[in-house]
């Protein structure tokens, strides 16, 4: 494999992750174009829609008629999630001590950070 | 064999120093390796001490004990037994303590691993307590919750799961287990672990910050996530560097901050204490070996 098809194929895994991760937040169920506004880049509509049956094809989505031949909506498929979310809180919840050698993204914070925090996001509002 | 024997079981403290110092003045880059060799290799030297010190036990062996009534001999007792029995106690909970923190990391990794179908590397999980994981593993995987998600824009979220993929990509777990190892070893060494911990943090968001090319949104995305984070009850804390929550604010800080600069001298005193250490067990060790063949070899 080529640097240039590993950078390829790099990418295709994280746009796919960043359309899993647009549908999961969007609530509610996105046509293609929907998908392609959330995503707010310059990503070709063929390009989501080729995310969007690989997906579908993983069973990571789901998808029917939107109605009046406007395509398709997808939303994400419940089960997966759940079911990973359950095994991660059993993971976690078996031992709790499991959670302090986790390298979470965040911790939780004290009330004075809290503020902190919400003052450093302030500063930087334009 | 009487000062450089224990020596070497306090050269941690300055490992401790040199951590605290680099947290964050140092590039993490660079910083994070130097810090778990030395962390590494003085806990070995731990280990080696403790060894010596229960090995001078050697002459209270029925048999040895019959040299013992040799007359004119007269060899010095280079470590009373009590201190002797004293490192059997500590070598034994040593292995114990390193042995348990070993099992619960991998553990916990092992645990979370597969716990899904992944777009991507990424799984995601249906839970509303806003967290995101990366799971070593070959390949690794991040897992990111629903609530997580949802606390974050798509930019924000860009810049978290590039911060799971620069730990995975750096394997930052192996340094975090090894530092964990070595504080497992020896206590001295717990502020050596949390720095390394904090570090690849660190890391991770400078290299999320030049993926996405913003410093100021991995900031962000950092702060929103923890607000988000305190704001479920059900999370837990995950303090490091002693002082609670205070990590997240230093590495939103440290975002906006210029990224830092080289190591200047924190990499010399870390050598240092590596080299100290190598040199203290040596002499220890052939001043053990010595004794123990004036004893055999009348």
């Amino acid at each position: 494999m080529t640097e240039d098809e590993a950078g390829r194929r790099r990418a295709r895994g994280e746009l796919e992750s960043e359309v899993m991760a647009a549908l999961w937040s969007a609530g509610e169920p996105l046509t293609p174009a929907g998908v392609q506004a959330a995503l707010g880049s310059d990503l070709a509509y063929n390009t989501v829609q080729t995310i969007l049956s690989r997906l579908l094809e993983k069973e990571l989505v789901r998808r029917r008629p939107a109605g009046r031949g406007r395509g398709h909506v997808y939303w994400p498929a419940q089960d997966a999630a759940t079911l990973a979310a359950t095994r991660m809180r059993a993971a976690l919840d078996e031992r709790p001590d499991r959670r302090a050698v986790l390298q979470q993204f965040a911790a939780a914070l004290g009330e004075d950070d809290a503020e902190t925090l919400r003052a450093l996001l302030a500063e930087r509002e334009p | 064999m009487t000062l450089t024997v224990y020596l070497p079981l306090l050269l941690p403290a300055l490992v401790a120093v040199a951590a605290r110092l680099a947290a964050d003045r140092a590039r993490p880059r660079a910083a994070v390796p130097a810090l778990v060799a030395a962390a590494v290799l003085t806990a070995v030297a731990t280990i080696w001490s403790l060894l010596l010190l229960i090995l001078t036990l050697f002459d209270d062996l029925p048999d040895m004990a019959a040299l013992d009534s040799r007359s004119g001999l007269h060899l010095p007792k280079p470590v009373p037994d009590a201190v002797a029995v004293v490192a059997v106690v500590l070598l034994a909970v040593v292995l114990f303590r390193l042995e348990r923190d070993v099992h619960l990391r991998r553990g916990t990794a092992r645990r979370l691993r597969h716990a899904g179908p992944s777009a991507g590397g990424v799984v995601v999980a249906d839970w509303a307590e806003p967290l995101a994981v990366a799971v070593p593993g070959r390949p690794g995987e991040i897992l990111l919750t629903t609530g997580m998600l949802r606390a974050l824009d798509v930019d924000e979220r860009r810049a978290v799961v590039a911060h799971e993929r620069a730990h995975l990509a750096h394997r930052h777990h192996l340094a975090v287990l090894l530092a964990g190892a070595a504080a497992a070893v020896n206590p001295l060494l717990r502020p050596a672990r949390d720095a390394v911990a904090y570090l690849v943090e660190r890391w991770a968001d400078e290299e999320a910050a030049t993926g996405v090319g913003d410093r100021r949104l991995v900031a962000r995305a950092v702060a929103r996530a923890a607000l988000a984070t305190a704001g479920h009850p059900a999370s837990a804390p995950a303090p490091a560097l002693g002082v609670h929550g205070s990590v997240i604010v230093r590495r939103v800080r440290a975002l906006q901050a210029p990224p830092p600069a080289a190591m200047r001298w924190q990499s010399p005193l870390l050598a240092g204490v590596a080299v100290a250490a190598l040199v203290l067990e040596a002499t220890a060790t052939a001043d053990f070996v010595a004794v123990l063949r004036a004893w055999l070899i009348p």
